[in-house]
């Protein structure tokens, strides 16, 4: 899911890169110095839990976790999206430099689905969990597909979806697991 | 434990590390705009970038086998996008209008070339400096705070972090040897909510500290940065050679 530099055509990379600055502007603006260092611990966590790999039919995937980190910051989780893939691009060669505002657009905006979803009420805690992990990964498999698509690359990413809905099913397993846990343990953490 | 993987090379001695962070990072920034503007299906002038790239590699004095390990770790997605337009020539039924040809592939393999030469300047600018001195770079050059901020604490937590992760790693294999857990997903999640409570805590505690002792949101700096006449030289001419293969050829 992180795309490198010299794959989406630069007028899209460019339209993402306006739209997540502006939004990191918008929701980083009201940020208060004491939320940074738990912020900072959030994008590290989000880093190491892409290092955990799941096994899968033969296969692994690794956690991504935009929805647990929309769940727990909110309109913040963008920022903390950000300054991952930052790292992530930096450090691992995931993703390129000058993508950086595309991925953190497509990833930070399953964040914020996750958010919204999160808020709903009058629905059950574990579905809310569920689907904030599932659309976590889901709204950003959707936004590449589409970025793709208007690069030129034809209908062919949106065949991957279908690979993605298998991934985003065990991401919202894993969400409900983990915010069952914190209801268990720690619930204050939980908004 | 030890984290090698960061900084690993940020220690050599060779004529791009002693460069200052800012001049890399304009430096490399400018040649992968000017690498990835190059028009699709654009090889011959990729033949030229790559010698700079090797000219660059040499001064380094980076190993070539880490490269590649780095190219390695980014290639599936890269490869899956490269593969992308025939795959969907193929499913999408492009194919029977007979648009499937060798400019199709032309494509794929300047994609590749492309993704793989901003790779290769990406791990020349993090390998040639330590992480805290590329940061700096970066506050200097006015980048926000809370980005800066956040990335050099996040720098902080990582070790912790990743430790912690290691140490839930050890616990759960010792507790179910050999076993295979594909299907477990409750180990998983519960293994990931403690690294996340572990390290919340203890993030927590670290920021308490740093607060009773007098932090009040910007670390102290221990080294100048200073913007030399070896950086204008290396600038003009890493710049000269970029634009003039995307002029010229």
């Amino acid at each position: 899911m992180h795309i490198a530099d010299g794959i989406i055509s630069t007028e899209v990379v460019l339209a993402a890169d306006v739209i997540s600055i502006g939004a990191l502007y918008a929701f980083g603006k009201k940020t208060d110095a004491d939320d940074i260092p738990k912020m900072g611990m959030m994008a590290a966590a989000l880093f190491v839990a892409s290092l955990i790999h799941f096994p899968v039919a033969g296969t692994s995937v690794h956690l991504g976790l935009f929805g647990l980190a929309g769940i727990l910051l909110g309109l913040r989780s963008f920022p903390v999206v950000f300054v991952a893939l930052l790292f992530q691009s930096l450090i691992f060669q995931h993703g390129g430099i000058l993508s950086i505002g595309l991925n953190a657009l497509n990833m930070g905006a399953g964040a914020i689905a996750a958010y919204l979803l999160w808020r709903v009420s009058g629905i059950p805690e574990f579905v809310r969990a569920f689907t904030a992990g599932f659309f976590g990964i889901m709204v950003p498999a959707l936004f590449m597909a589409v970025e793709f698509n208007l690069s030129g690359y034809g209908r062919g990413i949106f065949y991957l979806l279908y690979v993605y809905v298998i991934v985003a099913v065990i991401e919202g397993l894993l969400t409900l697991t983990i915010v069952k846990f914190f209801r268990r343990v720690e619930s204050p953490i939980l908004p | 434990m030890k984290h090698d993987y960061l900084d690993k090379y940020s220690s050599l001695d060779s004529v791009l590390h002693k460069l200052d962070p800012r001049t890399k990072i304009v430096c490399l920034f400018s040649a992968v705009i000017v690498v990835i503007s190059e028009p699709r299906g654009e090889t011959t002038a990729f033949l030229f970038y790559y010698l700079i790239l090797a000219a660059l590699l040499l001064a380094s004095r980076i190993p070539v086998s880490f490269l590649l390990k780095r190219c390695l770790i980014a290639s599936p997605f890269i490869l899956m996008a490269a593969l992308m337009l025939p795959v969907s020539f193929l499913l999408g039924g492009e194919s029977a209008s007979g648009n499937l040809n060798i400019g199709v592939f032309v494509f794929s393999l300047s994609i590749l070339l492309k993704a793989y030469a901003a790779i290769f300047l990406l791990v020349l600018l993090t390998s040639t400096d330590k992480f805290h001195r590329l940061l700096k770079g970066m506050r200097r050059m006015h980048l926000p705070n809370i980005l800066t901020m956040m990335s050099a604490l996040m720098y902080r937590y990582i070790f912790i972090i990743n430790d912690e992760r290691l140490k839930t790693n050890r616990a759960r294999d010792s507790r179910s040897p050999g076993r295979f857990r594909s299907g477990c997903i409750k180990v998983y999640g519960n293994q990931t909510a403690k690294i996340f409570l572990r390290s919340w805590k203890r993030a927590q505690t670290v920021y308490q500290s740093m607060l009773s002792r007098g932090f009040k949101g910007d670390f102290p700096e221990f080294f100048r940065l200073q913007f030399k006449l070896p950086d204008m030289v290396f600038a003009v001419i890493m710049l000269v050679c970029f634009v003039v293969v995307r002029v010229f050829i």
